[in-house]
């Protein structure tokens, strides 16, 4: 029961780190590779986010009536959106293989085991940086494409810091779990 | 003079810096994109700068791993002094004075076990320890057609069921489980005892909400441990109770995301015999959105006008319990395990049932008498009525005539578990281990006077966080198993050597000293 209610975060606080997990947990963690994120470290998965921002500029260019700003900041926006979503939004793994062990945590966190600055994550913070920064160069620096992706690219680099690891903010996300 | 030299040199070099910047590939570009990014806009460009910055700084710090902090870290010599300290716990408890005495006067089986059995001492007993109720072992057809199978196939399969291990055999008897039952599909293990608790894990992790009867037997409790959901117990075949928890956990529930839920319990319990209300379980299980896995181990083969277990008893649609669990183990006198469901629940747990995945399958044998004898029960209900006779005749001298034990099993269950009467416990104060002791002294006395019959066994709960339940305590019982293969009056006779053996044992000297302190 002690470990149960030391698991339990306070309810007043809006921002709260995700409580380490019991020795159990960790070892669930620790049965297999974890597959849900290992694959980030693979060759492939470097080039295809190249593969991928170059398919969604081309899409958006073949898209009558839209201006090439216009076609860069939704490149941009798309990416750093689905990005969001894949790395930060979603918890947990979608193919179940131990248990629920990785549940309270997004993909971010489980890349690399919860290790900070490797080449993976080096590479992932990288991207949208220098997309943002192509984008607002052929945006010609128009005030409000800048703003709008610059506010973007801040949602996709904030959660990637160090110091966001395992926050969460109560506003989005339930308190966690006695798991 | 030293200051124009110093000034060339300085001119030299920012000359060098220059020509060597142009000589990179892609200098051209960056200078213009520097020079074009401008664009009379200091606070955009500090911020870009600020940005690249901070780029910069992360591309070149060193990686760290979060999860070292949890780890003390200790000197060479205080590694050596722990290991020094260390004295490992025994892997086993060491034996108590009790479990010598039970394993010295161990009876051991000399040849084919039967109704009748002959022993090592050279007795031969009448032998109601052993869940041959059909008397199927000693069953010439069903020898037959196991040696035909062995012939044709060998021993074992030699692999899992996924990787070479699954023979026609298999998926006969699969078949014809499903079609029994009238379920969509059945799936079987190699091993009666891990099949639910491998069934559980396969469908429940951590989060998921499980209810469960608190007597459940031990190899569902290893299921809880391996799923690591949440395990929430209501008191044993107790559906107000049931319906209380259940409540409670909808209420706890609301607000959060949501999670699978199961009801998981015994159809005849393992450690009380006695029989849930199907019919009300469903009911509870539909209105409240659970899932209900049912544990027929010792009720498939046994009731039902045909065996078909509890379902079949009680006139309940098979369709309406999730995941029904059944063993080939014991009446059946085959091996292995089923879980009987719609394709969905069967076709899950043929990738993400751990015993399934990685134990070998069933010998092809075990599969074809599973077969046969599920048939011969199918085809000849009267040896049900004839069971069901023999519990009835031996009940008839236990029940009511002792005044010292009581049946807890269902009158149809061929398991019978007799305990000690609570008004006996009380007046005489006895603690479990004393209560085990006395029904062990009455085993033994009813081997000596050539009936085997043996004691309610079990594992202690199963530690670890969850399935742990420290309210529930095992209740020690003798443990009566009836069969086809003896006659009502050898069962009658039988019946009446247990019950005087009771009473000797009950009114004995040593143990009537135990008895009622405030007499001496």
């Amino acid at each position: 029961m002690a470990e149960k209610t030391g698991r339990r975060r306070r309810s007043s606080s809006l921002v709260y780190k995700e409580p380490p997990e019991t020795i159990e947990h960790m070892s669930d963690q620790a049965a297999l590779p974890n597959l849900n994120a290992n694959w980030v470290n693979a060759k492939g998965a470097w080039i295809i986010h190249v593969v991928l921002i170059a398919a969604l500029k081309i899409l958006f260019d073949i898209v009558p009536g839209i201006s090439q700003e216009a076609s860069w900041t939704l490149t941009n926006m798309s990416y750093m959106c689905g990005s969001f979503l894949m790395f930060h939004w979603v918890r947990g793994v979608p193919f179940e293989f131990n248990a629920g062990a990785y549940d309270n945590l997004n993909m971010w966190e489980q890349i690399d085991n919860g290790a900070q600055y490797t080449p993976a994550k080096k590479f992932l913070l990288s991207v949208p940086i220098v997309l943002f920064l192509i984008s607002t160069h052929y945006t010609h620096y128009d005030f409000t494409y800048f703003t709008i992706n610059f506010l973007a690219l801040l949602g996709v680099v904030i959660p990637k810091l160090p110091y966001s690891h395992r926050t969460r903010v109560g506003l989005f996300s339930a308190p966690p779990e006695d798991r | 003079m030293e200051f124009q030299e110093a000034q060339r040199f300085v001119q030299q070099s920012m000359h060098d810096i220059t020509s060597t910047f142009q000589k990179v590939p892609g200098s051209a570009m960056l200078i213009r994109y520097i020079q074009s990014s401008y664009q009379n806009d200091p606070v955009r460009s500090a911020i870009e700068l600020i940005l690249v910055i901070f780029f910069v700084r992360y591309l070149l710090a060193s990686s760290y791993a979060t999860h070292s902090g949890n780890f003390v870290t200790l000197t060479e010599s205080e590694i050596d002094d722990l290991v020094e300290e260390w004295t490992p716990e025994p892997l086993v408890a060491p034996t108590t004075a009790f479990e010598k005495a039970e394993s010295d006067n161990l009876p051991i089986i000399v040849g084919p076990t039967g109704p009748k059995s002959r022993l090592t001492n050279g007795r031969t007993v009448t032998n109601l320890a052993s869940y041959n109720f059909y008397n199927f072992v000693g069953n010439e057809q069903v020898k037959e057609k196991a040696i035909q199978t062995l012939r044709t196939y060998g021993v074992g399969p030699c692999g899992p069921p996924q990787f070479y291990g699954t023979q026609d055999v298999h998926m006969k008897t699969e078949a014809a489980i499903a079609s029994c039952l009238g379920t969509e599909g059945c799936i079987v293990y190699a091993h009666a005892f891990s099949t639910i608790s491998s069934v559980i894990p396969a469908f429940c992790k951590r989060g998921d909400i499980i209810v469960a009867d608190r007597a459940v037997n031990y190899s569902i409790r290893k299921g809880f441990q391996a799923a690591r959901s949440q395990v929430r117990y209501y008191e044993h075949n107790n559906l107000e109770d049931l319906e209380r928890v259940l409540q409670k956990v909808i209420k706890d529930q609301a607000k959060k995301p949501l999670t699978r839920r199961f009801i998981v319990t015994e159809a005849l319990s393992e450690t009380l015999g006695d029989c849930v209300d199907l019919p009300k379980l469903i009911e509870l299980k539909q209105r409240y959105k659970f899932r209900l896995m049912l544990d027929e181990t010792w009720s498939f083969g046994v009731l039902g006008r045909t065996g078909r277990g509890l379902t079949e008893a009680q006139n309940v649609d098979p369709t309406q319990v999730d995941m029904l669990i059944g063993s080939l183990a014991g009446p059946l006198c085959a091996g292995g395990g089923f879980c009987a469901g719609t394709t969905d629940v069967v076709d899950h747990q043929r990738i993400s049932a751990a015993s399934y995945t990685y134990s070998a399958a069933l010998p092809a044998m075990l599969a074809t008498t599973a077969c046969e004898t599920l048939n011969m029960l199918l085809t000849t209900p009267e040896i049900l009525v004839q069971c069901r006779e023999n519990i009835k005749a031996m009940r008839a001298q236990l029940d009511p005539r002792s005044d010292w034990v009581h049946c807890t099993s269902a009158i149809d269950n061929p398991v019978m578990l007799l305990t000690l009467k609570p008004d006996v416990v009380n007046s005489r104060r006895l603690s479990i281990e004393e209560q085990e002791r006395l029904l062990q002294e009455c085993v033994d006395e009813t081997l000596a006077n050539g009936v085997l019959i043996t004691r309610l066994k079990s594992m202690p709960t199963a530690p670890g966080s969850n399935g742990k339940d420290t309210e529930w305590k095992l209740k020690p019982a003798l443990k009566v198993c009836m069969t086809t293969g003896l006659s009502k009056k050898e069962i009658e006779k039988a019946g009446i050597t247990i019950r005087h053996a009771i009473t000797k044992v009950l009114t004995r000297k040593s143990s009537s000293k135990l008895a009622l302190p405030n007499v001496v």
